[in-house]
Parts: C-alpha cells; structure tokens; sequence
C-alpha cells in the first residue's frame, strides 16, 4: 500500500517536472525572431488607424513594400516621420508602398502624432503588438522593405535618419524594386 | 458673517472637482499596479519607459474625466489588448491561472498532511513489548540466587 502510494506519488511529481520542461520548450520555440534577408515577410491583416477597414500585407503582393513599425511615444520616430513621408512622396509613383505600423499605441495619441507630421501613407495600428512581434521588433522605429514577392530585402533597426541606415535604405528600396 | 461666507466659498472650490464625480474617483496608483507597461513587462509602478508614462499619463486624464477603474482598464483592453492587464480575468479559461495556485497549494497541503500522518505512525511501536525477560539460563540464575541469598 505505502510502495504504491510512494510510487504514485512520484509519477506525478516526475510529471509536473516533464509539463514544466514541456512549458519551457513551447515558450522558447514559439519566441519570435526576425525575419532574415531573403524570408518571406510575415503575413497580416491589420485595423487601419484611421478610419474603418482593414489592411492586409498579401494584397501588396507584387509590389516592393516599406514596413515601417513607430510609436507616438517613440522620440527618434518624430525625426523619422518626416523623411519617410518625403521618400513615400517620391517612390509611390514607382509603385513603392509605404505601410505605416504603429505598435503598443493609445490610437488617439497615433493619430494626433500622424495629424501633426502630416503623414499621408497608410497606417495600422498594432495596439497588442502580436504582428509586430512576429517581426521580432523589440524597439521603435524599425523598418523592413520587402520586394515584389514578399521577401525581405533589408531590415533596418533604428531610424532610416541615422546615417548608417540612409544609405543602406535607398540601396534596399533600389533593390527591392528591381 | 463674511469671513464665514468666505469660508463655505473657499471650501466649496476646493470640494467642487472632488463633487464633480457621482463615485469614487479611480485610484491612480493602484491602476498602476494592475496595468502592465507593453514594452517593458511590469506594470506601470516599476516603469519609466515612454510607453509607460504615456499610458500613465491616460489614466490621470480618465481619473480627471471621473471615468471608473473598471472603465479605464476596458479602454485599455479595446487598444492593447487582454495582454495590457496584470492580472487575468474572472471569466472562462482565464479562471484556471486562478485557480491552479489554490488548487497547487491544497494538494500540496494535503500531501504534506499525509507524509506527517504516515510518518507519526511509523514511529508508533506496533505493539506493546512484552516484559523483558532477565536473559540468563536456568542454572546461572539459580546460582546467582544462592549468591545473592548469603548476602542477606
């Protein structure tokens, strides 16, 4: 009677050890990464900040992409907003779409921020962060462009405005619209 | 009479804002407490990052405006998500992450309980001893008894 109890008693314990460790596994492999040049852009369907309607990335498909992720608490993105609309300006008759993300944002701060930097590219808005977590973003701005295909053919992590990134930018949007 | 008339005036503007609201006013505080920072994983209280104070910075407009606690937190829900909450709700599969640690602690108290019930009785004797016996065969006790008899 006590063995089997005994026994009993460290079948379940050896469980709770196993779903802990089975736990552990799940979280760490379903952490998102970033996706790497090359990679097909992760697919998503997001709310439009303003107005009605939802965007989805697949309907862009066959044109070259720039993902930009931003929030209005994000100071480097208010430096950021103004060359992006400038570049939107002059790439969209190429056929460049601009997609504005805005990430872990009360809406009504975003569209003041968007109101205030005259920003007329579209923009979503990712209130609980799941799409921008499947870009592996863990700071603002971070920008993708992706090509006609969907692939990603730069991954800039801080502002386009930083020396580093401007160039690397333009050399990106060349490429993906080739 | 005029230095009381000024009194209820001085009184009555600083009671006006606290009258404006039919309820309690929501507690800035303890809203951070039960509202988690999106970027950093903590709540509010233990947060200075942007996206905290700005969140911080809501709920003291809401506070003002007389919303609810309850009303601020679904304000916040409907943007960020169920995520934005520190603690999980009262409803469906949410109760589990409430009822798993009381759950975890009874069973745990109860094999507790057991381990000391089945340990207390192992130390018990089983059954009472029986008088022991002096051990000694039959002739050295009698020789020890006729030793013992000259001494008296």
């Amino acid at each position: 009677m006590t063995r089997s109890l005994k026994g009993t008693a460290q079948v379940i314990a050896l469980a709770c050890v196993a779903g802990l460790l089975a736990l552990l596994v799940w979280q760490v492999a379903r952490q998102h990464h970033a996706p790497g040049v090359g990679s097909m852009a992760p697919a998503f369907t997001l709310q439009r900040l303003e107005g009605p309607g939802r965007v989805s990335l697949a309907a862009y498909r066959g044109k070259p992409v720039v993902l930009n992720f931003w929030a209005s608490w994000c100071e480097p993105c208010k430096s950021e907003a103004a060359v992006l609309e400038r570049d939107w300006t002059s790439y969209r008759d190429r056929g460049v779409v601009f997609l504005g993300v805005d990430y872990h944002d009360l809406s009504s701060d975003a569209r003041r921020f968007v109101s205030a930097h005259a920003l007329t590219f579209p923009m979503l808005e990712d209130g609980s962060g799941k799409v921008t977590g499947s870009y592996g973003i863990s700071q603002v701005p971070e920008t993708y462009v992706l090509n006609r295909q969907g692939r990603v053919v730069a991954h800039l992590a801080g502002p386009i405005t930083d020396p580093g990134f401007a160039g690397e930018f333009r050399s990106a949007l060349a490429r993906a619209d080739a | 009479m005029l230095r009381f008339a000024a009194i209820v005036a001085v009184a009555l503007v600083f009671a006006a804002p606290a009258a404006a609201c039919a309820h309690p006013r929501a507690s800035q505080s303890y809203l951070d407490g039960q509202v988690m920072c999106p970027t950093c994983h903590t709540t509010l209280d233990m947060s200075d990052s942007q996206a905290a104070v700005q969140i911080k910075g809501f709920i003291s407009q809401k506070i003002a405006a007389c919303w609810t606690a309850k009303q601020i937190e679904t304000a916040l829900v409907r943007n960020y998500g169920q995520g934005i909450l520190a603690a999980p709700s009262h409803t469906g599969f949410d109760l589990v992450a409430w009822w798993l640690p009381i759950a975890g602690v009874l069973a745990g108290a109860l094999a507790l309980a057991f381990g000391v019930w089945r340990w207390s009785r192992g130390r018990e004797p089983d059954e009472p001893s029986e008088p022991a016996g002096s051990g000694l065969d039959e002739e050295t006790e009698q020789r020890l008894d006729d030793v013992l008899a000259r001494f008296e």
